[in-house]
C-alpha cells in the first residue's frame, strides 16, 4: 500500500455500483462506449497518475515556477503531461467526434481527471483550463477562430486560460475594466491588466490562449457590457507566431498549489495587443459561465482529490505509528498500540473518509446530471440541467471548505510529524486552501445558491432535488438497518425546505440584505443535506451487496461504507440543526451591524 | 515486416500476494491483473519498428479469459490483431509447455520477429523466450536493450556487467526485452475505442492439438520470512559506536 493516494475500488464503486454510469451508454451520444472501454480508460488514467504525476508531487511544490526574463518557467513534468494529454486524447475526451473528441461521459472523464488530481493537483490543473477554453471557442467562436486555435490547444501544444480577474474586479466581475477597441479589421485592440491568471504563462507550451473578459469601448456599465475575447500571447500572422504585446507583469508566490503559475498580465502596453471577439458583443459573461460552471465542478473535484491524498497518507501513518495503550488497559509493560486503535484517531479518519467519499459521490452525481443535460432526452434532460445548476455551488463548496478541515485532521493524525515536510500531509493542507477562493469565493457561491438557484423557475430545481432525495429515503425505508437514516435525512431535508421558505419570504418582503446575509451558512446547511443524501445512496448499495453475499475483502469494503455513513449521520449531519436554528432567525445581525463598530 | 509479441498477464506488482489454500498457487480473488511489464517493452518496440518498416503487429497470449484485457491493452497501444489461446489451467503451467503452445500459435503467423519480455515478474523463470526460439527454430536474442532491424538481419544490444554485447542474427528471430529498451506508451483514448473493433481470435489447446502437461511442477510456495525488528546501536563516542557496531556484526549477526 505504499504511497496510496486514492482508492480504485472506491472510484469503481461510485462510478458503476452507485452511479450506474453504464446506463448512459443507452443514450445515442454514448452508444459506442461500454464497461470494458471505461475500465481501460480509467486504468490508463491510473497508470499515468502513478507513473508520471505522483512521482512529481513533491517536486512541483518544492520547485515552484520562476519568472526569468519575462518568461515563466515550469518543471519538465508539465510538458510531459500536456504532451501525453494531447496525444492520448484526454483534453478533448468529452467533446463530440466531429470536434476531435471521444464522446466520453463527463462521469468517466471526471473519474479519470480525479485520478490525475489526487496524484498531483498542481500538474492536473493545466489540463482543465485548456479543455474549458477550447470548449468556449468551439461553442461560441467563428469557424476561423476554431481552426486557428482549437487543434493546437487540444494537442497540448497551446495552453488555454480563463482571464477574468483584474486588480479592481475580483468577485465583482461587473467591474471588469480591460478595454477593447474595434479596428475594423476583424480584431480589437486590448488594453489593461489581468491578475491571478492560472497557467497564464509558462514554457511547457508554445503559446498561451487567454479567454478574456473585456469591455468594448462605449459598452454599457455592468455585466451587460462585458464581452469575451480570444487574446493569445503570440498571434498567428502570415503563418508565423508573433508577439502580441501581452506581457507577464508578475508571478505570485503562493501558500500551496505551487506547481501551477498564477500571473499578472499586462495587455497593450505598446498599443498592439490584438483580441478576437467570441460570439456576440456584450454577451461575454453569459458565455464565460459555461467555462465557469465546468470549472466550479472541477474545483470540487480537485479539492476532493487533494483530500483523498491526505486521507490515504494519514491512514497509512495511523496503521504504522505505535503510540500509547488502550484506554481501558494501560499496562506499561505491554507494547504500544498503533494509533489507529485510539477512538479519537478513528474519528478523524472517519471524518476524512466521510468528506472524501461523500464529496466524490456528489461530484459524480453532478457529472451524471451534466451528461443527461447535454445528451439526454425530453424531460429528463431539462431536469438534469436544473439539478446541475442548483447543485453546482454546493459541489464546489462542500469539498473545498470541508477539504480544509479534512486535510487538517489528516495532518493532526501525524502529530508533530504532520507539521514537518518529512510527510506529505502539510502539502495537502496547503494545496487544498485555494479551493474556496478561486472560481468564485464561498461567499459568492452562497449568494448564487440562495439568491438565484433555489428560486429559479419558481423553485423548480429545489422541488426536483427534494424528489430525488425522497426516492432514496423511501428505498432506505425498506432496509431495516437504513430506515433510521432515511428518517434522519428526511428531517434534515424538511428543515432545509422550511429555512428556504422563510428566507424567500424575507426576500418577498423586500428585506434583501437580511435575506442574503447568512447565505454562506445556508450553503453549508445545503452541503450537509446533499452529502448525507450521497451517503445514504452509498449505504443502500453497500447493504444490498452485503445481503447478497460477497468475498472477504469486499465485505470489509462495504462494511466500511456503512460505518462511514453512520459516522456522517451521527457526527456531521447534526450540525444542520444548529445552522437551521440560526438561519431561522431574521435579525440580520451581520447585515445591520455598523462597520464602524470594528473600531477595535 | 510482421511482428508477433507474446504477452503474459501477471499480478500487478503492487498487489499483495497471498498463497492459496493448496500451498502451491496464489490466491487470485483480489488480484489486479496487468500485462507483464517486460512484455510492454516488446509491444512498444514492435510498434516502433512497424512505424518505420510497415507490416503488422500481432499479440499472442495464453491463459484464462481474463488475459483478453491485457491483449486489448496492447491493441489499444496500437497492435493490429490478437490471438488468445484460452485455457484456465495455463496460468502457472510449466514454462516449457507454455512455450510449446505459444510456438504452435505463432508459427502459422510467419513472423519476422517475435518479441517477449525477458522474464515474467510473477515467476521470474525467464524460460519461455529461449524455449520458444528453440521450438520455432529461430535465433534467440535475450535481455535486449536496443534493437536495430537491417535487411534480413537484426542487431541488438545486451548489457553485461557494465559492458554491452552487440549481437547480430538473421531474421526471423526471437528477442526478449529488458528494461531500458524503450519507454512504453500509454494507450490513447482513441486507441482504446479502436481496440474494441480489432480482431481477437480465440483458440483452444485442442485447436492446436496440444495439452498443457509439463515436466516441472510447483511443489510449494512459501511467503518470505517476516522482517525482524531493527536494532539501534548506541555509544557515547564515534569510537564506541563503531566498536559496538563491529561487536554486533560479529557476535549477533555473525557476518564478519
Ligand atoms: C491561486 C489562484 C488562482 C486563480 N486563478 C484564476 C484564473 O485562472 N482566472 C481568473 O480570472 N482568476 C483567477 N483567480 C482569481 C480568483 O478567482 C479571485 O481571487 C477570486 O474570485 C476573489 O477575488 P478577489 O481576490 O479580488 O477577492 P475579493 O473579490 O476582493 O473578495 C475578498 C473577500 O470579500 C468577499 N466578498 C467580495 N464581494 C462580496 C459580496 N458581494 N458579498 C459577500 N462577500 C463578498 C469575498 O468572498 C472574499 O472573502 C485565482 C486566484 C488565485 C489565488
Amino acid at each position: 500500500m505504499a504511497n496510496k493516494y486514492l482508492s480504485e475500488r472506491n472510484l469503481k464503486f461510485l462510478l458503476y455500483e452507485v452511479g450506474q454510469v453504464e446506463e448512459l451508454c443507452g443514450l445515442p451520444f454514448f452508444a459506442d462506449h461500454d464497461r470494458e472501454s471505461f475500465d481501460m480508460m480509467l486504468g490508463t488514467a491510473l497508470r499515468i497518475s502513478g507513473q508520471l504525476l505522483y512521482p512529481a508531487f513533491r517536486d512541483l511544490d518544492q520547485n515552484p515556477p520562476e519568472l526569468v526574463e519575462g518568461q515563466v518557467r515550469v518543471r519538465p513534468v508539465v510538458r510531459q503531461l500536456l504532451e501525453q494529454a494531447g496525444e492520448g486524447g484526454w483534453l478533448s475526451a468529452t467533446f463530440p467526434y466531429d470536434h476531435g473528441g471521444m464522446q466520453l461521459p463527463v462521469m468517466v472523464n471526471t473519474a479519470c481527471l480525479y485520478a490525475f488530481a489526487s496524484a498531483n493537483f498542481s500538474a492536473s490543473a493545466f489540463l482543465g483550463l485548456t479543455t474549458g477554453a477550447a470548449h468556449l471557442i468551439l461553442s461560441f467562436g467563428t469557424p476561423e477562430l476554431r481552426e486557428t486555435y482549437v487543434p493546437n490547444m487540444l494537442s497540448g501544444r497551446w495552453q488555454g486560460t480563463m482571464a477574468l480577474t483584474e486588480p479592481g474586479a475580483g468577485s465583482s466581475l461587473s467591474d471588469v475594466a480591460v478595454s477593447a477597441v474595434p479596428t475594423g479589421q476583424g480584431h480589437y485592440l486590448i488594453s489593461g491588466q489581468k491578475i491571478f491568471i492560472s497557467a497564464g504563462d509558462h514554457d511547457a507550451v508554445e503559446n498561451v490562449v487567454h479567454l478574456m473578459l473585456a469591455r468594448i469601448k462605449g459598452a454599457p456599465a455592468g455585466v451587460k457590457g462585458i464581452s469575451l475575447f480570444v487574446v493569445p500571447k503570440l498571434r498567428p500572422e502570415d503563418g508565423k507566431l508573433v508577439p502580441n504585446d501581452l506581457n507577464t507583469a508578475g508571478l505570485f508566490h503562493k501558500l500551496g498549489y505551487r506547481g501551477c503559475p498564477i500571473v499578472q498580465l499586462a495587455m497593450g502596453e505598446a498599443g498592439d495587443c490584438h483580441g478576437w471577439l467570441v460570439g456576440e458583443p456584450h454577451k461575454g459573461l453569459a458565455y464565460m459561465f459555461q467555462m465557469m460552471n465546468e470549472a466550479r465542478i472541477s474545483v470540487g473535484k480537485q479539492a476532493t482529490a487533494v483530500a483523498s491524498g491526505a486521507y490515504y497518507a494519514s491512514l497509512q501513518y495511523a496503521q504504522e505509528r505505535p503510540q500509547g495503550r488502550p484506554i481501558a488497559a494501560k499496562d506499561p509493560t505491554q507494547p504500544q498500540v498503533p494509533i489507529i486503535e485510539h477512538a479519537d484517531v478513528k474519528r478523524m479518519l472517519l471524518f476524512q473518509r466521510a468528506v472524501v467519499d461523500g464529496s466524490l459521490a456528489l461530484l459524480l452525481q453532478c457529472a451524471k446530471y451534466a451528461d443527461l443535460a447535454g445528451h439526454g432526452e425530453g424531460e429528463a434532460k431539462d431536469n438534469a440541467s436544473l439539478l446541475l445548476d442548483l447543485l453546482t455551488p454546493v459541489a464546489k463548496t462542500f469539498p473545498s471548505e470541508m477539504g480544509i478541515l479534512s486535510t487538517s485532521a489528516g495532518l493532526q493524525i501525524l502529530g508533530g510529524y504532520g507539521y514537518t515536510d518529512e510527510f506529505p500531509s502539510e502539502q495537502y493542507f496547503r494545496d487544498v486552501r485555494i479551493h474556496p477562493i478561486h472560481e468564485g469565493t464561498t461567499g459568492i457561491q452562497g449568494l448564487d445558491l440562495l439568491g438565484r438557484k433555489v428560486g429559479m423557475q419558481g423553485g423548480r430545481a429545489m422541488k426536483l432535488l427534494a424528489g430525488e432525495l425522497a426516492r432514496d429515503i423511501s428505498a432506505a425505508g425498506q432496509v431495516a438497518e437504513l430506515a433510521e437514516y432515511g428518517q434522519r435525512l428526511q428531517a434534515a431535508l424538511e428543515r432545509l425546505l422550511e429555512v428556504t421558505q422563510a428566507k424567500q419570504e424575507l426576500a418577498a418582503a423586500g428585506e434583501v440584505a437580511v435575506f442574503l446575509c447568512d447565505a454562506t451558512l445556508y450553503l453549508e446547511l445545503f452541503g450537509l443535506v446533499a452529502v448525507a443524501w450521497q451517503w445514504l445512496r452509498q449505504a443502500l448499495v453497500a447493504a444490498q451487496a452485503l445481503a447478497s453475499g460477497v468475498g472477504q475483502s469486499d465485505e470489509a469494503f462495504y462494511m466500511g461504507k456503512l460505518a462511514t455513513m453512520r459516522y456522517f449521520f451521527h457526527y456531521e449531519l447534526p450540525k444542520a440543526q444548529g445552522l437551521a436554528d440560526r438561519l431561522g432567525e431574521s435579525d440580520g445581525l451581520t447585515a445591520r451591524l455598523d462597520a464602524r463598530l470594528f473600531s477595535d | 515486416m510482421n511482428i508477433v509479441v507474446c504477452i503474459k498477464q501477471v499480478p500487478d506488482t503492487e498487489t499483495q500476494i497471498k498463497i492459496a489454500g493448496d500451498g502451491k498457487t496464489i490466491a487470485t480473488d483480489d488480484i489486479k491483473w496487468v500485462m507483464n511489464p517486460y512484455d510492454e517493452f516488446g509491444v512498444e518496440e514492435a510498434l516502433r519498428i512497424q512505424k518505420a518498416k510497415g507490416g503488422e503487429v500481432i499479440v499472442v497470449g495464453a491463459g484464462p479469459k481474463r488475459v483478453t484485457e491485457s491483449l486489448r491493452t496492447a491493441l489499444a497501444m496500437g497492435a493490429d490483431k490478437a490471438v488468445l489461446i484460452e485455457d484456465d489451467g495455463l496460468y502457472g503451467a510449466d514454462p516449457l509447455a507454455v512455450a510449446k503452445i505459444l510456438a504452435a500459435a505463432v508459427k502459422p503467423l510467419s513472423p519476422d520477429i517475435v518479441f517477449l519480455g525477458m522474464r515474467a515478474v510473477d515467476d521470474d523463470a525467464g524460460l519461455v523466450g529461449p524455449a520458444l526460439a528453440e521450438f520455432l527454430d529461430m535465433p534467440n536474442l535475450s535481455v535486449v536493450t536496443k534493437v536495430e532491424v537491417g535487411e534480413g538481419s537484426v542487431t541488438v544490444q545486451r548489457p553485461v556487467e557494465g559492458q554491452t554485447l552487440v549481437l547480430e542474427a538473421s531474421l526471423p528471430a526471437v528477442i526478449s526485452a529488458q528494461k531500458g529498451l524503450n519507454e512504453p506508451r500509454y494507450a490513447s483514448l482513441p486507441g482504446i475505442m479502436k481496440a474494441k473493433k480489432k480482431p481477437l481470435e480465440v483458440k483452444t489447446l485442442a485447436d492446436l492439438g496440444l495439452d498443457k502437461a509439463g515436466k516441472a511442477e510447483i511443489a510449494a510456495l512459501t511467503p518470505p520470512p517476516a522482517r525482524a525488528a531493527g536494532k539501534t546501536i548506541s555509544g557515547e563516542t564515534a569510537q564506541e559506536l563503531a566498536a559496538n557496531l563491529a561487536k554486533a556484526l560479529r557476535e549477533e549477526a555473525k557476518v564478519i
